[in-house]
């Protein structure tokens, strides 16, 4: 083939190259675009309806979470559904039971197309990591005047105390917009004391304290869970907790046979 | 029936076997070996009971030695230590004891006895893996009817958490041997060219040994059951009824077989290939088979190890995992799950690299980026043995490694991706041939990417912090394991049904069946992880007053229990689409490759009739 032919053989196949959108490049590009969209739809509303209504602030970190993820993540799936979905529709060899006539193209890898697909997970990755950690360094920062409550789990209820107070109870009362610590042990075997609209949870051990720490920034009431399986009525291990104003807390402790000047001074109340 | 075989035929017409051939294995099967069990068992029950009773620790003992027992004793009259005794007493196998044990001129009687033919030993795995399905389906369906109304009261505490625990673990179980040795015995020696595995003795062993386990598995409802969920955390188990002593045996024997199995695998691959079959022109699902092994070597031991610890604990007074007497149960779930998720790997990487093999063949194009895909499998393996706590986030135990643990469960994503890149890669201008086979692939596309997102949101901390212990956790493992694994494992199993058997599956039957899996996964765990998430109220196994995914959604319900039952259905269905036709349709070997690029392992079989 001489130059000339070759560069008219060029240019045929270039102007004859259809436009973008009928190429499947292009109609799979659409169908990604989509899909995409509606993951990323997804992304801002279902979690609305698949979780509680959290109530401090590591609950709306697993809501940020939850979102944010689910955004990152609609892209990929989408993706990958596009290729699934068009290659059904494009390429599929009609007629079930006859084997297709020729081979598809031998091709056995594209370098590009590879490093492309690596580098874009990784980047997720990094965006997923340091989402992340950030998010969970935060959570460690400890509080000033941090309110503290002694976690005991036993087969199959919860118990509460309120350290200085002698306070002893069934349910969880914390006041509004105060940091609380849980200091978790068990007494027998392991269970999860898992406060659910508080978005935190942590196992208790026999032997052991373990603590985590949260702010309710909501009034109202959540139910507090046993996470790990611990036997027979695993199941029936709740107890119920509630977020209060600081007044109502003081008088609530005053209920329990606090003198109500330790009370207030609990609920950090000036008289 | 039809059998493939390479060598049995010649040596059939060359070598006629002597009356004395076999020695005692001629007069060994599954009936000796029941009988020799419950023998021994019965003979260990005795004595142990006769020497303990009333000690402290008795019953957990005589448990113990009385499984121990009953296994040695099955597989000592099934025949799988005849040759190294015979051995050991200064007598070799003659040649005519070894083509005995191959089965050769035994019919089908070989498939109840000890037989050391590698097709023998894959078919038998496949009856039992189905088998597995079908007891552990049955649980899960009781357990759904349980569910049905927030106050059933069909089943009793105690008996639902058992049934719980027990379907957890005979699935596990299952899933961990349904492609490994089904096919990795039947079909990886063909695809490499070679006779037989490596140890064809051992192979077959490694199977009547897991066989064995499996009745230590049921006898734990007659001792009181486990109610420990599938993890059996201690001190929890400390705690437990006998039954627990036989789930640890259970295990145990277990961890015997698949390691057997693994390094009899991987010596076959690195040793037994034919010539020109280098290591990179092994099929993809050789790959799959030869990693999953070898990750089972590093994960096993450390299962075996736990519950022989545990045994002790309970059985012998030591305290590993007793916090009252210096032990600590964070010990137990720190070796639980160095074994746990590496374990999700041994399972799914040999069925996922059999739907690679499946793909590639009904999209009529080689697989895509092979080499990044084995990189991608080692890299899982390398990657998995180092994210265990992840499924420790939420214990209290080492808060600091909470970073460092979300970072390499993160990574684990990335060869994760490829394996997906892999699949739209072939998929990619293919010529898709939609068989029933290639159902399963685009089923397990959409289920494991929704596996796999899951999985994220559990992999950080604070998110995990809250997901941890719900039903959004058994949604993901469910999406992951039976969405994708065990999908994965049905797309191979109707690919090589015809290699087996010689007998094509019923398409419609089949796709009947696909579409009620399909529809019912998606129910029932879309359901799990919605309501799991929202309320919260189905703290994963429980039996609880509030499990309100039914009630909430009544209709949705039985559905759940239909779409968990034909699940179970599906090996019968299959079994049911079998015999309506006697032949493959067409090119009599090879029903899917036609005249598209004979793979070995379709072309080299004769196909003899006995
Ligand atoms: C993208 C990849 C994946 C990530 C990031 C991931 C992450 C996680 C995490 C963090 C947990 C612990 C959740 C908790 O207990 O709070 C978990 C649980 C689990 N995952 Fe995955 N996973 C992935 C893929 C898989 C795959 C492929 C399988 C199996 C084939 C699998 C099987 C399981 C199982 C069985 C559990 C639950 C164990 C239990 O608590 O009983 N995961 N996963
Ligand atoms: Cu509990
Ligand atoms: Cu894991």
């Amino acid at each position: 083939m001489s130059f000339e032919e070759q560069v008219d053989e060029l240019e045929r196949t270039v102007m004859s190259e259809k436009p973008f959108f009928s190429r499947p490049g292009g109609k799979i590009f659409i169908i990604w675009l989509i899909l995409s969209v509606i993951g990323v739809l997804i992304g801002f509303y279902a979690p609305h309806h698949l979780l509680p209504a959290m109530m401090s602030s590591t609950g709306t970190d697993v809501f940020k979470t939850v979102v944010v993820f689910t955004v990152l993540a609609a892209p990929v799936a989408a993706f990958v559904y596009a290729v699934g979905i068009y290659s059904l529709i494009a390429w599929r060899h009609k007629g079930d039971q006859d084997e297709p006539p020729e081979d598809g193209p031998p091709m056995h890898g594209n370098g590009p197309m590879t490093v492309v697909w690596l580098v874009v997970s990784s980047l997720l990755v990094v965006v997923l990591l340091v989402w992340g950690l950030s998010v969970y360094m935060a959570q460690q920062v400890s509080h000033p005047n941090t309110l503290q409550i002694d976690v005991t789990g036993r087969q199959w209820l919860w118990t509460f105390k309120y350290p200085g107070t002698g306070v002893e109870s069934r349910t969880l009362v914390l006041p509004l917009d105060r940091a609380v610590e849980f200091n978790v042990t068990s007494v027998d075997v392991t269970h999860g004391f898992w406060p659910v609209a508080l978005g935190n949870q942590v196992d208790a051990n026999p032997g052991e304290v373990t603590v985590i720490q949260t702010t309710p920034d909501k009034l109202g009431k959540f139910s507090v869970r046993c996470s790990q399986l611990c036997g027979l009525y695993h199941a029936f291990m709740y107890s119920s907790g509630s977020v209060v104003t600081p007044t109502q807390f003081s008088q609530w402790l005053q209920a329990q046979g606090v003198p109500p000047a330790l009370a207030d001074r609990t609920a950090r109340i000036a008289r | 029936m039809y059998v493939t075989t390479d060598v049995a035929p010649r040596l059939l017409e060359d070598t006629p076997l002597g009356p004395e051939a076999g020695g005692l294995y001629r007069r060994q099967n599954i009936w000796t070996g029941l009988g020799f069990g419950v023998f021994l068992g019965f003979v260990a029950w005795l004595i142990s009971h006769a020497l303990l009773q009333g000690s402290n620790w008795g019953s957990d003992m005589v448990v113990t030695v009385t499984m121990v027992a009953w296994v040695i004793g099955f597989n000592i009259g099934m025949g799988s230590f005849n040759a190294p005794i015979r051995w050991a007493l200064g007598h070799d196998q003659t040649h005519q004891d070894e083509l005995y044990a191959a089965g050769v001129g035994q019919g089908r009687s070989r498939y109840l006895k000890f037989c050391t033919d590698h097709k023998v030993v894959g078919t038998q795995y496949l009856v039992l893996v189905l088998v597995l399905f079908g007891v552990g389906g049955t649980l899960a369906m009781l357990i759904r009817t349980q569910l049905i109304t927030a106050h059933s009261s069909f089943l009793s505490p105690e008996t639902y958490n058992s049934l719980v625990t027990i379907h957890g673990m005979c699935m596990i179980i299952a899933t961990i041997i349904m492609v490994s040795g089904p096919f990795t015995n039947f079909i990886m020696p063909i695809m490499i060219g070679a006779k037989d595995m490596a140890f064809p003795r051992l192979n077959a062993m490694s199977f009547w040994v897991v066989v064995s386990a499996v009745p230590c598995l049921l006898a734990t409802f007659f001792l009181g059951g486990v109610d420990a969920g599938w993890t059996t955390y201690a001190p929890l188990t400390v705690q437990a009824p006998p039954a627990m002593d036989a789930f640890a045996v259970t295990i145990i024997t277990f961890v015997v077989s698949v390691t057997v199995a693994g390094v009899n695998t991987i010596v076959t691959i690195i040793t037994m290939r034919a010539k020109g079959m280098t290591m990179g022109r092994l099929p993809i699902f050789t790959w799959g088979s030869m990693i999953g092994g070898g990750l089972g070597l590093y994960a096993m031991p450390a299962f075996l190890l736990v519950m022989t610890l545990m045994i002790t604990d309970r059985a012998t007074g030591t305290s590993f995992f007793v916090a009252a007497q210096g032990g600590s149960g964070w010990l137990y779930e720190n070796v639980f799950w160095v074994m746990g998720h590496p374990e999700v790997y041994v399972i799914l990487l040999p069925p996922v690299a059999a739907m690679l093999e499946v793909a590639s063949t009904f999209a009529r194009k080689p697989v895509f980026g092979y080499k990044v895909v084995v990189a991608s499998f080692a890299a899982v393996a390398g990657l998995s043995i180092m994210v265990w706590a992840h499924h420790m986030f939420t214990t209290g135990w080492a808060p600091d490694l909470g970073g460092p643990f979300m970072l390499t469960t993160e990574l684990i994503s990335i060869p994760t991706g490829v394996i997906f890149l892999s699949i739209i890669g072939t998929l990619w201008k293919g010529r898709i041939w939609t068989r029933l086979p290639m159902y399963f692939v685009y089923l397990f596309l959409w289920n494991f990417i929704i596996g796999g997102v899951t999985g994220i949101y559990l992999s950080d901390v604070p998110a995990d912090q809250y997901f941890h212990g719900d039903m959004f956790v058994t949604a993901h493992f469910h999406y992951t394991l039976l969405g994708g694994a065990m999908i994965a494992a049905t797309a191979a199993l109707c690919y090589w049904f015809p290699k087996v058997s010689a007998k094509m599956l019923n398409e419609r039957i089949g796709k009947i069946a696909f579409w009620m899996i399909a529809i019912g996964i998606q129910i029932t765990y879309f359901g799990c992880s919605g309501r799991g998430s929202k309320e919260c109220p189905v703290v994963w196994r429980t039996t609880t007053r509030s499990s309100s995914m039914p009630t909430r959604w009544p209709p949705v319900a039985p559905t759940c229990s239909c779409s968990d039952g034909s699940c179970s259905c599906t090996p019968c269905s299959i079994r049911g689409a079998t015999g309506s036709r006697p032949r493959p349709t067409r090119g009599a070997p090879r029903p899917w490759s036609g005249r598209y690029r004979p793979r070995c392992h379709w072309r080299t079989s004769l196909w003899i009739r006995w």
